[in-house]
């Protein structure tokens, strides 16, 4: 089964795209949305698919402050434990 | 003061609104102002620069600050070297010369192309700009963003119409979240624009709900290349209409 981490970087793969190219982010999934150019509308609509995807307390503020997509798995997984 | 005589500006007025300044930022790939751009980074904004992933992002960063600090320099009649940014409780940045703040409001926004900076002598202030593109998910955008009668006006409309209603709502609401300082911790859609602006007016003033003062002025700044929009605060805007 694929780890949260797996599944949020799909999900940014699937979802985000910065000037009209899909987002591709490290594996270790070390940088931020805000590194990689994600603009405003596009963290209302990625925090509604994450919150759909994982049913964890998310908005587009939380989203914007995580220094790293990897921080952002973390806080997922610790809201479901 | 910073001038940009040998490559050109990539900024320029766009509109004067109030006692509100605003000026559109061409955000078109231009190796010679990127280059000019860099150099009046600070240290700390070049590190910032290098941090956006791609040449996309990296490049509007670096124009938009860069402009934005020859807008401040020229307005509070400093050098680039003086002018250091901080940050407010809220994440708001603000100017300051020789680690001085200084009293003038600005607020930054910009999509692929263009970008805007506002600026005031007094007041907060938020801007927005959007350029406009068919979404996928303008449905569950709109779930996300609009209040109840916004959504039924919204349903109403079909094809560019919904599109164009969409990105002026939004572009009205997040200068006004900006010019509040909270950002989306503020739900977008428990709060409306006011009728008479839906309905197609340019302009008219607006308070929170749970927020009966100040008074905003929203302003609709879009054009056919984008939608933009202006909120200010109305300390000392006791003229404007209520409604258009």
């Amino acid at each position: 089964m694929a780890t949260t981490a797996e599944r949020v970087r799909q999900l940014v793969a699937d979802n985000l795209e910065v000037d009209g190219q899909p987002v591709a982010v490290p594996a270790d999934l070390s940088v931020s949305l805000t590194d990689v150019g994600v603009p405003s509308m596009d963290f209302v609509a990625f925090a509604k698919v994450l919150v759909r995807e994982f049913d964890v307390p998310l908005t587009p503020d939380d989203c914007a402050g995580f220094s790293s997509l990897k921080d952002l798995a973390a806080y997922i997984d610790a809201q479901a434990a | 003061m910073l001038r940009s005589s040998a490559v050109g500006c990539w900024w320029r007025p766009f509109t004067e609104v109030a006692e509100a300044a605003v000026f559109v930022i061409d955000l078109a790939p231009d190796a010679a102002h990127e280059a000019q751009a860099l150099e009046w980074l600070s240290a700390e904004e070049r590190a910032r620069s290098r941090r956006y992933v791609g040449a996309g992002p990296r490049r509007r960063f670096t124009l938009c600050r860069a402009a934005l600090r020859a807008v401040l320099c020229d307005r509070l009649g400093c050098d680039s070297q003086q002018l250091t940014f901080g940050t407010s409780s809220h994440g708001k940045p603000f100017a300051q010369i020789d680690a001085k703040p200084e009293p003038i409001s600005f607020n930054v926004s910009h999509g692929r192309s263009h970008g805007l900076i506002a600026v005031a002598a007094r007041g907060r202030l938020g801007v927005d700009i959007e350029e406009r593109r068919a979404r996928d998910d303008l449905e569950d955008l709109t779930d996300a963003v609009l209040g109840p009668n916004e959504k039924r006006e919204f349903a109403l409309l079909r094809g560019n119409a919904r599109t164009h209603f969409f990105f002026r709502m939004w572009t009205l609401k997040e200068a006004l979240l900006k010019a509040l300082g909270l950002g989306f911790s503020q739900d977008p859609a428990e709060f409306e624009v006011p009728p008479a602006v839906r309905q197609g007016a340019r302009t008219s003033t607006f308070s929170f709900p749970s927020r009966p003062r100040p008074l905003w002025g929203v302003y609709d700044l879009g054009t056919d290349e984008f939608a933009a929009a202006l909120a200010l605060e109305t300390i000392a805007h006791p003229r404007l209409s209520s409604d258009g």
